[in-house]
């Protein structure tokens, strides 16, 4: 932990970069989020459901958006569906299951994994149901939410097979087809571990032949045993510390595992090199005041030095979190870059990897 | 201070999205600020599940910054009893929470000898729930099965939706691969119930869309087409397995009896009957131990400091509630209080004295493990019949009282003054606390066609939580108790109709305009209830929600009951 000294400083400066209430949501996690681990790698999970704000799902459009929620008995996985409401009003609380979302328009469909670090929050968390409709809203896209098993109870792969699951899933959906060829437009998205966990399943997509049209990663969760200058600039001052990433490798990577294990650094010492595959576009995006982002870039870079399209969304003064609310202009430049890049398809050539940077 | 307003830089893009109770806010432009009223809640944070004034947002941030400080000063068991023996009430109001939490880290100066620790914190006798009867802990990992393919299935044929019924209160949605479970912990009002859709088979759909078409039918008067459909149901149900067969047998059922006006076995004829099959849903299921456990927390927590206790069960049935709670008292520190229980059930057939006879088996109970025990039976054919001097009550100086009722309320809801009745007689009791056990669901709408939409959807799931259940014995027997309930439903009217449940929010509208206020559950009775669910079917599938302060039971996402606790509200 920092000193008391040097908390004050950093509080202070970390207060003026967020709105005031932004500042609240995002320490109240962090707080709640301490008193939830323990040191001997357990998770006190009964007080974590309680603390966690969750909401309902709304088969009655609200805001322009319906939910439900969605059990596949056989793999128990629980996922949320977010709808644009029916513009006829008579269609409202129902479902054509048997339709496609549309013969002619193209509808992308957006499997979207929470974050977390692997251990927190569900599909049905207040701050991902509200981002969720967001989505559907400001960018006219479906959102599937995906409610995978958390560590420390359900280590990796638990959270990639359920990803994975969620694919094939979505893919086998008549009512998620649309576009004049009738199919499924899919792109994996993800924050935080969702992130991490959107990569993973985009892999096995690609090496089981599995179309994705994109991924889009949100300060995604990747490490590695080495201790690069992002972390040790940032440590502690801006809601995350390296301490806590430690803690949720720890409790996600199989026991005896370093932050080396593929799944957390995919392009490292252990990394599966995706030269020559078809591996999907990316947008990813990266909070400026993350500690993460030396991870972040090298990601970006792994991925550009292997051929593949990768556009990349620096936000400099951005923190963890900054999604959350609406208040802040790094919220509106993400939703724009979001669907400028879920609504290229009909754009035949991308150029490759023309990143984006935003000082903000 | 100016500090504390919130600038908007860009338009507000779907600020009052679900779950928020305020309005839409207006558009605002770059360039203005946004005077927030100092009364209001910040509506972003609001969306998002916490109530924070706007007038105390830089405080809140303060307590936060306190917290963190004292967090990184403490050593390390300092803060995790932050996380293990404090209760936690009400996470959403940020304000409060904090400061218990700074309460705690930093308890007033002023404390006298005796007690210096928050009141709120618990000490983990609780965990003497698990020493006792029917809550022992069952050695090893509970049988789990998946649960099996739910058919509410797609319709190939030109009939591919459900039409929305004529209330906007109520809707259906046409599953396809999939079937119907409601779930979720239900914080908005019935115009949006939420729902859960399950793989299943494809014959399913046609018949629920048979179910509902003859509902309509029913509801339309158009008995020969109701009749037809029925018939129909018969062989569609036969086709399916599993939870879907025997709910669409169970409401097919109730039609054909409502149909043919043929009155159903009558409720009040055979006691020991309902009660036998009770207790094997009490065996198959944790729908009622969670019941009991929960209002058993509320009461013990009520019941702090108090040498003299009474509990007044409405719903006595075979006393199943009590041993949990008279052990736990047994225990609490400082010894037991003297306990007096006054159980309240309907006439027996055979006109034994049931009501007496498992008085005397906790009498047993009490003897042995030293507590203190009165207990008085009353016979009554409804609660409204009840007058509170009846009760024999103690001035409150010298007894606490604790009024408990599982599953009964809503049967007076049928009955003009009923309820009002009771209350009237709970609020002359002046109880501590009035723990409230209901069905989550709305079956009291004053449309047929909703009443059996919603009753669908709801038995539908209860059904499918129980296919997990070991038992073959216990589980038929518990589809029987549930399947009376929807034979009350479905083909009774007035009076008769007793099975009238209705969902948190419109209980606690009643409450609320009765003289009752909230009495919070806390972080302990969840952690208690969560623990007990693991318990049955490894836990798989149920959950325990939280909602303003209540605990619900639900099947994965949809909430199936709901434990409130209530107290007189203060008067003047």
């Amino acid at each position: 932990m920092t000193m008391a000294g040097g908390n004050e400083v950093n509080l202070n400066e970390c207060k003026r970069i967020v709105p005031l209430n932004t500042w609240v949501l995002i320490s109240n996690f962090k707080l709640a989020y301490t008193l939830l681990r323990r040191p001997d790698g357990s998770f006190n999970r009964h007080l974590a459901e309680f603390l966690d704000r969750k909401v309902p799902s709304n088969s009655f459009p609200l805001d322009g958006v319906f939910s439900f929620d969605h059990l596949d008995s056989t793999t128990n996985l629980l996922t949320r569906i977010y709808l644009p409401a029916p513009l006829d009003p008579s269609r409202h609380g129902t479902v054509d299951l048997t339709e496609p979302l549309s013969t002619t328009e193209i509808v992308p469909v957006l499997i979207f994994f929470h974050g977390g670090s692997f251990t927190h929050s569900s599909a049905n968390s207040a701050i991902y149901d509200t981002f969720c409709r967001r989505l559907v809203t400001i960018c006219g896209v479906v959102v599937v939410s995906v409610d995978y098993r958390r560590s420390p109870e359900h280590r990796y792969p638990c959270a990639y097979d359920d990803g994975w699951n969620a694919l094939k899933w979505v893919k086998s959906r008549i009512w998620l087809r649309s576009g004049k060829d009738s199919s499924v437009y899919v792109y994996l998205a993800g924050d935080s571990s969702g992130g991490n966990i959107a990569h993973n399943v985009a892999v096995r997509a690609t090496n089981e032949g599995v179309k994705v049209l994109g991924n889009i990663l949100l300060h995604p969760m990747f490490g590695g045993v080495e201790r690069t200058q992002s972390e040790k600039r940032l440590d502690g001052k801006y809601f995350v510390t390296v301490q806590d990433r430690d803690w949720y490798w720890r409790a996600y990577l199989p026991e005896g595992e370093d932050r080396d294990h593929p799944a957390c650094n995919p392009f490292g010492p252990r990394g599966q090199s995706l030269e020559g595959v078809n591996f999907p576009k990316s947008l990813v995006v990266v909070a400026g005041l993350d500690l993460v982002q030396d991870w972040q870039l090298a990601y970006v870079d792994g991925l550009k030095k292997t051929g593949h399209d990768v556009n990349l969304l620096y936000l400099k003064q951005a923190t963890i979190g900054f999604y959350f609310l609406p208040n802040n202009d790094h919220f509106h430049c993400l939703m724009d870059e979001l669907k400028k890049f879920v609504h290229s398809i009909e754009e035949c050539s991308q150029s490759k990897s023309s990143p984006i940077l935003l000082s903000l | 201070m100016k500090r504390d307003l919130h600038q908007f830089q860009g338009p507000n893009h779907g600020t009052s999205i679900a779950g928020s109770s305020t309005s839409s806010p207006a558009v605002f432009g770059k360039d203005k600020m946004m005077m927030v009223k100092e009364e209001e809640d910040d509506e972003l944070l609001g969306v998002l599940g916490y109530k924070v004034r706007s007038s105390e947002m830089a405080e809140v941030a303060l307590k936060l910054e306190q917290l963190e400080t004292m967090m990184g000063n403490a050593q390390e068991d300092g803060l995790a009893h932050l996380a293990t023996d404090t209760v936690h009430y009400n996470p959403a109001e940020l304000y409060s929470w904090l400061d218990n939490m700074l309460t705690e880290l930093n308890p007033p100066a002023a404390t006298t000898g005796s007690n210096a620790l928050n009141p709120e914190i618990n000490n983990n006798n609780n965990n003497s729930f698990f020493t006792g009867g029917d809550l022992k802990a069952i050695p090893g990992n509970a049988v789990c099965r998946r649960s099996n393919q739910f058919a509410f299935a797609v319709d190939s044929s030109s009939n591919k939706r459900l039409k929305p019924s004529s209330s906007p209160d109520s809707m259906v949605t046409s599953p396809s691969p999939a079937g119907v479970i409601g779930t979720t912990v239900t914080t908005v009002t019935e115009s949006t119930r939420p729902l859960i859709l399950v793989d299943s088979q494809d014959n399913g759909v046609r018949l629920v869309h048979a179910l509902m078409a003859c509902a309509e039918a029913v509801q339309s008067s158009n008995l020969t087409l109701a009749e037809a459909l029925v018939k129909q149901i018969g062989f569609l149900a036969v086709s399916q397995a599993g939870a879907m067969r025997k709910v669409a047998t169970y409401f097919a059922e109730a039609l054909a009896r409502r149909i043919y006006r043929l009155s159903p076995p009558q409720t009040q004829i055979d006691h020991s009957l309902s009660d036998t099959l009770q207790m094997h849903f009490y065996e198959t299921c944790p729908y009622l131990k969670f019941a009991h456990f929960t209002a058993n927390q509320a009461i013990l927590e009520a019941f702090e400091g108090k040498k003299r206790v009474h509990v007044i069960d409405f719903s006595m049935n075979q006393g199943l509630q009590w041993p949990a709670l008279m052990q736990a008292l047994a225990l609490r520190e400082g010894g037991p209080p003297s306990f007096r229980l006054t159980g309240i059930g309907p006439p027996a057939a055979d006109n034994s004295d049931h009501l007496h006879e498992v008085g005397c088996k906790l009498a047993q109970l009490a003897e042995a493990i030293h507590v203190e025990f009165e207990y008085r039976g009353f016979v009554a054919n409804s609660l409204a019949d009840l007058d509170a001097s009846m009760l024999e009550l103690r001035p409150s100086e010298t007894e606490a009282v604790a009024v408990n009722s599982v599953f009964e309320l809503h049967k007076l809801l049928g009955r003009t003054g009923g309820i009002e009745k009771v209350f009237g007689v709970v609020k002359q009791i002046k109880p501590v606390i009035f723990t409230v056990v209901e069905q989550e669901s709305n079956h009291n709408g004053p449309v047929f066609l909703d009443r059996f939409t919603e009753s669908l959807h709801y038995y539908s799931t209860l059904f499918d939580s129980l296919e997990g259940a070991p038992s073959s014995q216990d589980k038929v027997m518990s589809e029987v108790y549930l399947g009376k309930q929807i034979c009350n439903l479905v083909a009774c009217e007035g009076p008769d109709r007793v099975e009238r449940h209705e969902t948190l929010s419109q209980w606690s509208n009643r409450f609320g305009s009765s003289g009752f206020a909230p009495a919070h559950l806390g972080s302990n009775a969840f952690k208690q209830a969560s623990t007990l669910l693991a318990l049955f079917n490894g836990g798989e599938g149920y959950r325990v929600e939280k909602n303003n302060g209540c605990l619900m039971l639900s099947w994965h996402t949809r909430p199936l009951i709901t434990t409130s606790a209530w107290k007189l509200s203060a008067v003047h």
